[in-house]
């Protein structure tokens, strides 16, 4: 249950941190806010929707969608 | 409440079920897609992406982000709880989880009725089109996460005996997945062009 709390305040921070970025005018914004955004889409799979208790085929396919998509919005922009 | 044991290890029994994972996976593949392609036209057409992107109000994602994300938290505090098999505990987690959904629409309707005061509808040009079309698929996704939620509590409060652990699993998956898509679009939508 607490693990669960800590997770909760982590993507607050990193949804605070988002807003943060895109005000300012900071070099590699869009690589940070891509990056940002990854990483909380990773604690929700893995820790919300307990990901991190399924079979290894089903992390690898949620981390390789979010690779895969990552990379190609990296790339077009 | 029925919690026959399921081996999460097991590839054919994710949390919540492979059928419901094999509809997260279709879901996050399709906005995927549909992200990639505005993406591709935003890099095409620089200055309208941007200048449009200037007309949506940010702060009403970033607020309607922190709804969401603390709708999950209550979800999966509510899953937690039925494993514990504290029944009363769960339907109230369920509540707020179904309260910040409703929170989150509420946003997006204020802010949908602004756009349209403003003739910013989804013919005035390439941006609002995938703005509409990607936000206003994604409220329906919700909207189908709530009245699932709202199915759930109802079988909780009435008849906690006939409830399948399994079946409060999927009905919370597809609540997170609705989490899981807007993270993709709020940073793509409302913050990158």
């Amino acid at each position: 249950m607490k693990q669960l709390n800590i997770i909760w305040l982590l993507l607050m921070i990193l949804t605070f941190g988002t807003a943060f970025i895109s005000g300012r005018d900071i070099n590699y914004a869009t690589l940070f806010i891509i990056g940002i955004a990854g990483l909380k889409f990773i604690l929700v799979s893995f820790e919300f929707m307990e990901l991190k208790k399924a079979h290894v085929l089903w992390k690898y396919l949620i981390l390789g969608f979010l690779g895969g998509f990552s990379a190609l919005l990296l790339f077009i922009v | 409440m029925e919690t026959v044991p399921v081996d999460s290890k097991n590839v054919y029994y994710p949390p919540g079920g492979i059928l419901m994972w094999i509809i997260i996976f279709l879901e996050l593949f399709t906005f995927g897609m549909a992200l990639v392609a505005m993406v591709y036209y935003g890099s095409l057409e620089r200055e309208l992406f941007h200048e449009s992107r200037l007309l949506l109000n940010a702060s009403y994602g970033a607020v309607n982000t922190v709804f969401l994300l603390t709708s999950g938290f209550f979800m999966a505090k509510s899953v937690m709880e039925l494993k514990r098999n504290h029944i009363e505990k769960s339907i109230r987690y369920l509540w707020a989880t179904m309260f910040l959904g409703c929170c989150f629409l509420v946003l997006k309707g204020l802010e949908y009725s602004l756009k349209m005061e403003a003739g910013l509808d989804m013919n005035y040009n390439l941006f609002f089109t995938f703005y509409w079309a990607l936000t206003f698929f994604h409220v329906i996704h919700v909207l189908v996460g709530l009245f699932i939620l709202g199915i759930t509590t109802y079988n909780l409060k009435k008849n906690p005996e006939g409830v399948e652990l399994i079946d409060v699993e999927a009905g919370a998956a597809f609540w997170h997945m609705c989490d899981l898509i807007w993270l993709l679009l709020f940073p793509i939508i409302y913050l990158i062009f």
